[in-house]
């Protein structure tokens, strides 16, 4: 097919959006597409994690090697990650990690002195720059705590000390998921529900009772007044073929038809706070931009020889 | 030659006395008599991967 064009024009409607959550409509596109996006969100947006950690005294419960791990884990602030370097090809400090430009330094140091248990949180954890911090939670947490309450790296009896330095460093979920900017994406088809009227007005009252409690979600519901059944939330249909059985085992095959519309996608996004969630979109959208740039200057390597060695590194996320 | 080895110090498991031991040396606590010491922790800096 010469002159064929299967160029589309994708569309974005966002339904929800919060902080750390959003739920957006994709249309005009295929599965492909979406299932790019939805790993791109989660594997190769980048973010900033604690990678090395320089521990001076650890006399608390927990082994370095567990704290060190645990401080990985803790996400922080990574609005800046887009613009940083990957430590790795930063040619300011040759490789080592620890300037500027492709590393923030931590220090902790705690020790317990009463009595009392003291719990070491990631808000003892003190960054030489103050916009990579570690995510705050304290706000957004509905529930109302008298103290504002970090995440708990370890806990220490009197005595006991941890003193060290930690540098966090910018990379990707493909590396390691301490980077992965998301805590989940799933993105369903958007189903569509036929109901066969004539078929449905047959059934007496217990039937369709009967046929509506069939399904696990709650996606038809019966209108008291009219006793009509009527969809309340085609979303909650899981594809579970449950309503299809049941119309079937009733002897009434084709009483309902469900189609999962194959270009319309129902996207949730959860953030780890280390991004926004409407960012982490964004941020996935301009690094599939940066993948498919590679792909397209690839067929005349020979011209763009000068230009590859910066795309080798869009390839690699950044 | 190699530098005489450094007496190390270790931890009675019993009382907790410091002991400095040499090569050769008794594994034993000179305060208690106990046969299990622990060796304490480098002062150096240890440097992990937060992997």
């Amino acid at each position: 097919m010469e002159g064929a064009s299967y160029q589309r024009f994708p569309t974005v409607k966002i339904r929800e959006m919060k902080d750390d959550y959003c739920k957006f409509e994709l249309r005009d596109t295929d599965a492909s597409m979406a299932n790019a996006l939805r790993r791109v969100m989660i594997a190769e947006v980048p973010t900033i994690a604690i990678d090395l950690v320089e521990i001076e005294t650890n006399s608390s419960v927990l082994n370095d090697e567990f704290i060190a791990h645990r401080l990985g884990l803790i996400p922080l602030k990574s609005e800046r990650a887009m613009s940083m370097r990957f430590s790795r090809d930063c040619d300011a400090c040759d490789g080592d990690g620890q300037c500027e430009f492709c590393s923030v330094e931590f220090h902790l140091r705690a020790r317990c002195i009463d009595e009392q248990t003291l719990e070491v949180t990631s808000k003892d954890l003190y960054s030489s720059d103050h916009t990579v911090v570690p995510v705050d939670f304290s706000q957004a947490s509905g529930v109302e705590s008298n103290e504002q309450r970090g995440i708990i790296i370890v806990k220490l009896r009197k005595g006991q000390e941890l003193r060290l330095r930690a540098i966090a460093r910018k990379g990707i979920g493909k590396d390691h998921a301490k980077w992965s900017p998301a805590a989940t994406v799933t993105f369903m088809y958007e189903p569509e529900i036929h109901i066969n009227e004539e078929m449905m007005d047959k059934l007496s009252l217990e039937e369709k009772k009967s046929w509506v409690a069939s399904s696990p979600s709650k996606v038809f519901d019966i209108n008291p007044d009219t006793q009509q059944v009527l969809i309340v939330d085609p979303e909650a249909y899981a594809y579970d073929e449950e309503v299809i059985k049941k119309a079937e085992a009733m002897g009434k095959p084709g009483l309902v038809e469900i189609y999962a519309k194959e270009d319309s996608f129902i996207f949730t996004v959860e953030s780890t706070g280390a991004i926004k969630a409407s960012q982490l979109l964004l941020n996935a959208i301009e690094i599939l931009k940066q993948k498919l740039d590679a792909v397209r200057l690839s067929e005349d390597t020979v011209e763009a020889d000068d230009q590859f060695g910066e795309l080798g590194v869009h390839m690699r996320g950044g | 030659m190699d530098p005489p080895p450094e007496p190390v110090s270790y931890i009675c498991g019993d009382c907790g006395m410091e002991n400095t031991l040499k090569q050769g040396d008794v594994i034993q606590c000179r305060e208690c008599g106990y046969r299990i010491l622990y060796k304490k922790r480098t002062r150096r800096i240890v440097q992990y991967e937060a992997r």
